[in-house]
């Protein structure tokens, strides 16, 4: 169960990430990255299929929406799937954190696999895993295929470079 | 040796094991008597669900071993579709030792890992490290050097889906299959029955598509049902969606389990911070041991239900009035009372505005509120058992498809012209299930004054929807 002070918190990286968050998925990455860059919010993840995930940020996010500090709306896929997109939908008296928005809005548009990609390899870094895009690789083969993990590689670069706290692991 | 052993259930009478003529039986007879698999004797399926139901004190052994049964009915029907492959033996172990790394009281346990991040009290990572480095291990080696880091793989779900992880996790595996019918029948409820025989008699085996985004990925071959097996299918979504309200979230269930978690809290919290005399566990005790290596596997297979019971009556000698209060009334089923907010909604306006959006609304305010209340009233002592316990839960039986639930998360049925068409959409009943939701607020019989204040917070909560 999260408390009030977590909903505000994944409402804030919603704000960071410029106001909306289209995708689940893509909402727990981005926060993931910010946890593991030391500018998130103490959202503690655990891997699961999809990669790193927060059940506590799945709480907030969803007392967020309650609370209208965000709203959740459900659109339909061309695939006949079903997806979220979080907006913000309330003033935060909070003041936003630089390098918090410049990572949340380099991934905020990146191709959603990618993201998990990345996200994966680097769970597994900081779980000590020797070879993290390998086994990043192996676990998800279906995804990584088609030059993903490739573009993967990329865009964890890019967020690399943003200086944090913690820097992300050299993979 | 004998050529075949044999387990007497309650649920398939005999579970035989073929140790003759089938290696992967022989290897899994063995793996059944090792130490971590032992200790599942020691855990129970339902936790505290016999303090509502007393027939219900089955234990994850028997379900694992009903896990494996069931399993191996499943893979006869993929092979009437598929050729048969070795993914079938690691499905068959994976489906057997899919729980070995639950804790005591299993999911109330993982609550207390969350709240202090205690990899080892979650399920899924010691089962994992128990299926690539344990005794387990090594009895699976037997069938090639790869073999437990497949069937690992397979519990967590890594790797490409096919269909013999759906026998591990889908909407059909084993484990659903099993753990329905046995909860059922050992809590002795009448109602969520399932026409097991005729689901399996009417499973296929059909490829489903699968996107993230605009992105199309590979097909992913899982279960799916002839269209004979519609009712039955529909069955089987509303038993599970009868199962929550009146026994996996149950209000006392719910209530126990609580009680526990702040139990468990508060030793970790004193053993932690150097008071372990407090609590009044020596030092040796498993409990203390754990809560100060929780990194240590061994610790965490120290671990189970029967060490919780054992603590009990320790702990109602602590010097710890918080440890001591709640000791007591667990170990004498002295429960909180509950009041249930989404029920009052429900009586004053509707079932259905129970668990509307406006309700999440109004039931997220109180929540807020009655925390802040809890916050004062603890404050004024400490070290007391906490005044106020929350409960807020939702389980939906069905979800529909989305990009973080995936496929095997659907039941498909094959329809006339070789299409596969999700139940949902051929399903009435079950495109207007609701999602179960419960709010609940805890506190002891005797104390008018959290009892008063609770019930003002949330008549004015909900007086504010129907102003």
């Amino acid at each position: 169960m999260a408390g009030i002070d977590y909903a505000h918190r994944a409402a804030e990286i919603v704000r960071d990430a410029g106001g909306t968050i289209v995708g689940r998925t893509r909402l727990q990455k981005v926060a993931f990255f910010l946890e593991a860059a030391g500018v998130g919010f103490g959202f503690p993840f655990r891997y699961k299929h999809f990669g790193p995930y927060s059940e506590f940020l799945a709480a907030a996010t969803q007392h967020a929406s309650a609370l209208r500090l965000i709203r959740e709306t459900e659109g339909a896929a061309t695939w006949g799937g079903h997806y979220s997109t979080y907006s913000l939908n309330a003033q935060l008296p909070t003041i936003p954190d630089a390098t918090r928005v410049a990572l949340a809005r380099l991934m905020v548009n990146a191709d959603a696999i990618e993201l998990e990609l990345a996200a994966t390899a680097a769970y597994l870094a900081l779980e000590r895993f020797p070879e993290p895009w390998a086994e990043t690789a192996r676990r998800k083969p279906e995804k990584a295929d088609a030059g993903r993990l490739e573009r993967a590689r990329q865009l964890y670069q890019r967020l690399r470079q943003v200086p944090t706290p913690h820097p992300l692991p050299a993979i | 040796m004998p050529k075949q052993q044999r387990i007497r259930d309650p649920l398939h009478d005999l579970v035989e094991f073929n140790i003759e003529r089938s290696q992967v039986e022989r290897v899994l007879w063995r793996v059944i008597q090792t130490r971590p698999f032992q200790r599942l004797r020691r855990i129970k399926q339902l936790g505290f669900s016999d303090f509502v139901y007393p027939g219900a004190a089955h234990s994850r052994l028997v379900h694992s071993v009903g896990v494996f049964h069931t399993a191996r009915r499943l893979i006869t029907v993929i092979e009437k579709f598929v050729p048969k492959d070795v993914r079938g033996d690691q499905a068959l172990a994976a489906a057997l030792l899919h729980d070995v790394g639950h804790g005591p009281f299993s999911h109330a346990f993982e609550k207390i890992g969350e709240r202090f991040n205690l990899k080892l009290a979650d399920h899924e990572s010691v089962s994992d490290a128990l299926i690539r480095d344990s005794e387990v291990t090594r009895e699976l080696q037997e069938m090639g050097g790869g073999f437990a880091n497949d069937v690992a793989d397979m519990v967590s779900g890594s790797g490409h889906p096919t269909i013999y992880s759906a026998v591990v996790s889908s909407q059909f595996d084993a484990d659903r299959l099993d753990y329905m019918r046995r909860d059922r029948l050992m809590t002795g409820t009448q109602h969520a029955g399932i026409d097991f025989e005729w689901l399996v008699e009417n499973l296929e085996v059909g490829n489903v598509q699968h996107s993230v985004g605009d992105t199309l990925l590979a097909p992913v071959q899982t279960f799916v049902l002839g269209r004979k097996a519609i009712f039955a299918a529909e069955a089987y979504v509303l038993g599970l969606f009868q199962l929550y309200p009146t026994i996996y979230l149950h209000k006392a269930t719910r209530g126990a389990e609580k009680i526990y978690i702040e139990l468990l809290a508060r030793l970790i919290t004193l053993i932690q911070n150097g008071s372990s005399q407090r609590a009044g566990l020596p030092e040796t005790h498993p409990l203390v041991k754990f809560a100060r290596s929780p990194e240590d596997i061994e610790r965490a297979l120290a671990l189970d239900d029967t060490v919780i019971w054992g603590a009990l009556s320790l702990m109602a000698e602590s010097e710890d009035e918080c440890i001591r209060t709640l000791a007591v009334r667990l170990r004498d089923r002295k429960l909180y009372k509950s009041i249930d907010v989404r029920a009052k909604i429900a009586h004053d306006r509707s079932d259905a505005d129970a668990v509307s959006p406006e309700a999440d609304t109004i039931c997220a305010n109180i929540r807020d509120a009655v925390s802040a209340c809890n916050d004062e009233l603890n404050g004024r002592a400490p070290d007391a058992a906490p005044r106020i316990l929350i409960d807020e839960v939702e389980r939906s039986p069905y979800n529909q498809l989305t990009e973080d639930a995936g496929p095997l998360n659907q039941i498909n049925i094959h329809t006339e012209g070789d299409r596969l068409v999700d139940l949902a959409t051929r399903s009435n009943v079950v495109r207007e299930l609701k999602t179960y939701k419960a709010f609940r607020v805890y506190h002891a019989e005797e104390d008018a004054e959290a009892r008063g204040k609770i019930t003002e917070i949330m008549n004015a909560g909900i007086q504010k929807w129907q102003a």
